[in-house]
């Protein structure tokens, strides 16, 4: 017997829902959560005005949120170039980390070289860096059609152990010599280059900038270029795609090695313009890679909402630290932030499908 | 690695970008010394002002009670180093009632959001901040220099401002304590340790556990593993049951914070367990042997009386066993009267001179001679150990 409860493919999406849908999702997420808040006993208006109060109200907050936000941006649009042709390149991590290696090496080399040079190169050191390592998995998917999947999230691992290598088992270029006790990185002389300007007393990273900027460039090449166009054909219908000629092979390479070049770009904004140096054990800690996954899913995939997304996710991480105490678990607020997804994901299948309910007399019929 | 308040949720927001991507993509200055050159005196003098001429920071409310905050690297019930200072906090909140309030911030990793959490308790009204991960300590300095009037307390570093104490103490004399028990519970003669990262502190233990363990057990080794990791439980678990396949019987740990290896020590056979940080005889009965345990409270009472009293001035601490700050956590039933008594008298001995089990003779597992013959290490070549003794398999990565 057939579900009178069925979930029907839509034919059109009516542009509307692309809004409304998302928007409906994060008012059902804040119900659950104010659900989940009752029950434990606490005062979701509080909870919520606190949330927003810390997270986004007032320059203080703004900036932290800015600033939370900076490395998500870079790794919601490395997973957002991947996903919108369908790899699913959970490699974010991996390639923030190696581009966080580029961009120190490249920094520490030039010591006091003029500042806007020193940026940009270290931008390059970085994006070389993450492309490539990101590269290896697009061809192995290209030439052997591993799963990308498991290589990418594989490739995290290799790459942790890479950074633990560099800083705490090795005497590699970038441990600081002079901390042979306390292993880490050499301290970088252009952090003092990256700016961090004050507008309207809003602290804006020039990382932040360069996010932005990297969101519109890939929202431009996506939809308004020819290699856009076939990256959607190949990710709609590849068999399509070959007909038309379009290259599967590369485009899987070039793909790839964009998103690893954009995650590579947060790398180098981290040591550039937040820590001065490869800090191996705290960009571990941040796991800015897979927070990256749920900007982009968040966004939809959509380069510029992205970024966005990026600021909402890096203000509820600030907002968490002001909410959690000894009567408020940091599991609770990770079950907030958790209903937000989880709603989003729900939400999606809502623009793709239609809820219909099917009278079960007329199955009789039938 | 280690999942914080951003990365706690990461498994489940992969699984959910999974079914995304599966509904298909269309539409659209620091100086390395050692903290302090000034022997670690027997009677730390916690309530007296300290010797270094800091100025008095006045860092009390001007009315209600004050607000004291404390910033963990871990979760606050971690089992191990985060729980252990979480236990300190509700004492101190205990002792002070409703005079002083407490709160705390947990799971927060190294980086940028150090500054952010703290700054928000900054916010709140806290007054004062202590941080508890080595990694916080460049945030911590960038964060007392901005806010002079607020007191910041930090364990574990070696960077000190007028409104930036630090505070420790001997658990290398608590570590060989355990390590005695730890020896002679080993029948097979090898030992595993697991250690977080080579730094001065973990390298101590390591060696004082070792030197313990040999104290009972002359003849036995210790495999120590490097796990680059303050807290990872899944890790710290394999390793220990690595561990176990190469034929280790006893296990141990430093810097790692979880309660894992107990776990793997439990699901093995004739496995004994010494802790780190906190004390889980009660959870752990069959493997338990013992522990060092801090007393975190046994500094910060005095300290935030200190403030109230308006008479609080930067300073080093190190406390010990005399003091209270170090102490040893109830034996387990596999440790056996005779080394508990062994222990005890060795206890009694360290209390009144901490850190005389670092007198020589003391080679290095590589056969140099470290200390010779009734020679002991000065309080700042403890703080700066970088050097394994004789008996640990293993060595400092490129130290």
């Amino acid at each position: 017997m057939r579900s009178p409860v069925r979930l029907e493919r839509r034919l059109e999406q009516p542009k509307w829902l692309n809004w409304v849908v998302p928007l409906a999702s994060l008012v059902a997420a804040l119900i659950l959560g104010a659900l989940v808040l009752w029950i434990t006993g606490k005062n979701p208006f509080d909870v919520y005005q606190r949330i927003f109060e810390r997270g986004f109200a007032g320059k203080r907050a703004f900036s932290g949120a800015l600033e939370m936000a900076t490395p998500l941006a870079f790794t919601g649009l490395c997973a957002a170039v991947a996903f919108r042709m369908g790899l699913v390149n959970i490699g974010g991590e991996g390639q923030f980390y190696m581009g966080a290696v580029g961009a120190s090496y490249v920094g520490i080399s030039l010591g006091g070289s003029p500042t806007g040079i020193t940026i940009v190169l270290m931008c390059l050191g970085g994006m070389v860096f993450g492309s490539v390592y990101a590269a290896i998995v697009g061809v192995l998917r290209a030439r052997f059609n591993t799963n990308e999947i498991i290589t990418s999230l594989m490739m995290n691992y290799l790459a942790a152990i890479f950074l633990n290598y560099l800083i705490f088992n090795s005497k590699s270029f970038w441990r600081d010599p002079d901390s042979p006790q306390f292993p880490k990185g050499k301290t970088l002389n252009a952090r003092a280059d990256w700016n961090t300007y004050s507008i309207f007393g809003i602290d804006l990273p020039i990382a932040f900038l360069i996010a932005i900027l990297a969101g519109s460039a890939v929202w431009v090449l996506y939809k308004r270029t020819r290699f856009g166009f076939e990256v959607g054909v190949l990710a709609d219908s590849p068999k399509a795609a070959r007909y038309a000629g379009i290259r599967t092979t590369s485009t899987i390479v070039i793909v790839m090695a964009l998103s690893g070049a954009l995650a590579g770009l947060g790398g180098a904004a981290d040591v550039g313009n937040f820590r001065g140096l490869l800090d191996a054990k705290g960009i571990q800690m941040a796991g800015y890679g897979y927070t990256g996954i749920v900007v982009a899913a968040l966004a939809r995939r959509n380069p510029l909402v992205t970024v966005v997304v990026a600021i909402f996710i890096g203000g509820l991480t600030k907002a968490g630290y002001a909410l959690q105490g000894p009567d408020f678990p940091s599991g609770l607020v990770g079950t907030l932030q958790g209903l937000i997804l989880f709603s989003a994901v729900a939400g999606e299948i809502l623009i793709k499908y239609r809820i219909r309910t099917t009278p079960r007399r007329s199955e009789v019929v039938a | 690695m280690k999942r914080m308040t951003k990365g706690k949720f990461a498994p489940v927001l992969l699984v959910a970008a999974l079914a995304l991507a599966a509904c298909g993509s269309d539409g659209g200055s620091s100086s390395t010394e050692a903290p302090g050159t000034e022997a670690p005196g027997t009677e730390a003098p916690v309530t007296e002002a300290p010797v270094t001429e800091a100025p008095v920071i006045d860092c009390a409310p001007e009315e209600g009670p004050l607000k004291a905050a404390w910033v963990y690297v871990g979760p606050a019930n971690d089992g191990g180093w985060s729980q252990a200072h979480d236990e300190g906090r509700q004492l101190v909140q205990e002792h002070f009632g409703d005079a002083v309030e407490t709160t705390f911030k947990e799971s927060v990793p190294e980086g940028p959001d150090v500054a952010q959490a703290v700054e928000d308790l900054i916010a709140d009204g806290n007054t004062v901040i202590f941080g508890t991960s080595f990694g916080f300590q460049d945030a911590f300095v960038e964060v007392a220099a901005a806010n002079p009037n607020v007191c910041f307390e930090f364990a574990t570093g070696y960077m000190k401002s007028d409104n930036m104490a630090q505070f420790y103490g001997a658990a290398e004399d608590t570590d060989y304590l355990a390590g005695m028990a730890a020896g002679a519970a080993s029948k097979t003669g090898k030992l595993g340790y697991l250690a977080s990262f080579p730094i001065p502190e973990v390298v101590r233990g390591v060696n004082a556990w070792t030197m313990g363990v040999r104290a009972t057990n002359p003849e036995a080794t210790v495999k120590v593993v490097w796990l680059n990791t303050w807290f990872d439980p899944a890790a710290e678990r394999k390793a220990a049951e690595a561990l176990i396949a190469e034929g280790v019987d006893v296990l141990g740990q430093k810097g790692v914070d979880s309660p894992a290896t107990g776990d793997a020590a439990q699901a093995a056979e004739g496995v004994a367990w010494a802790g780190y940080n906190t004390d889980q005889s009660v959870n752990y009965p069959t493997v338990w042997l013992t522990s060092t345990v801090y007393n975190w409270d046994v500094y910060e009472i005095p300290r935030l009386q200190q403030v109230l009293d308006g008479t609080w001035t930067s300073g080093d601490y190190y406390g010990n066993l005399a003091d209270g700050f170090v102490t040893l956590a109830p034996y387990g039933d596999l440790v056996s009267e005779e080394t508990r008594a062994l222990i005890d008298a060795k206890k009694a001995e360290l209390a009144a001179a901490p850190g005389s089990q670092f007198t020589g003779p003391i080679n290095d597992n590589a056969g140099n001679e470290v200390l010779a013959a009734g020679v002991s290490h000065t309080f700042g070549e403890l703080m700066s150990m970088a050097y394994l003794v004789e008996g640990v398999e293993g060595e400092i990565p490129a130290g």
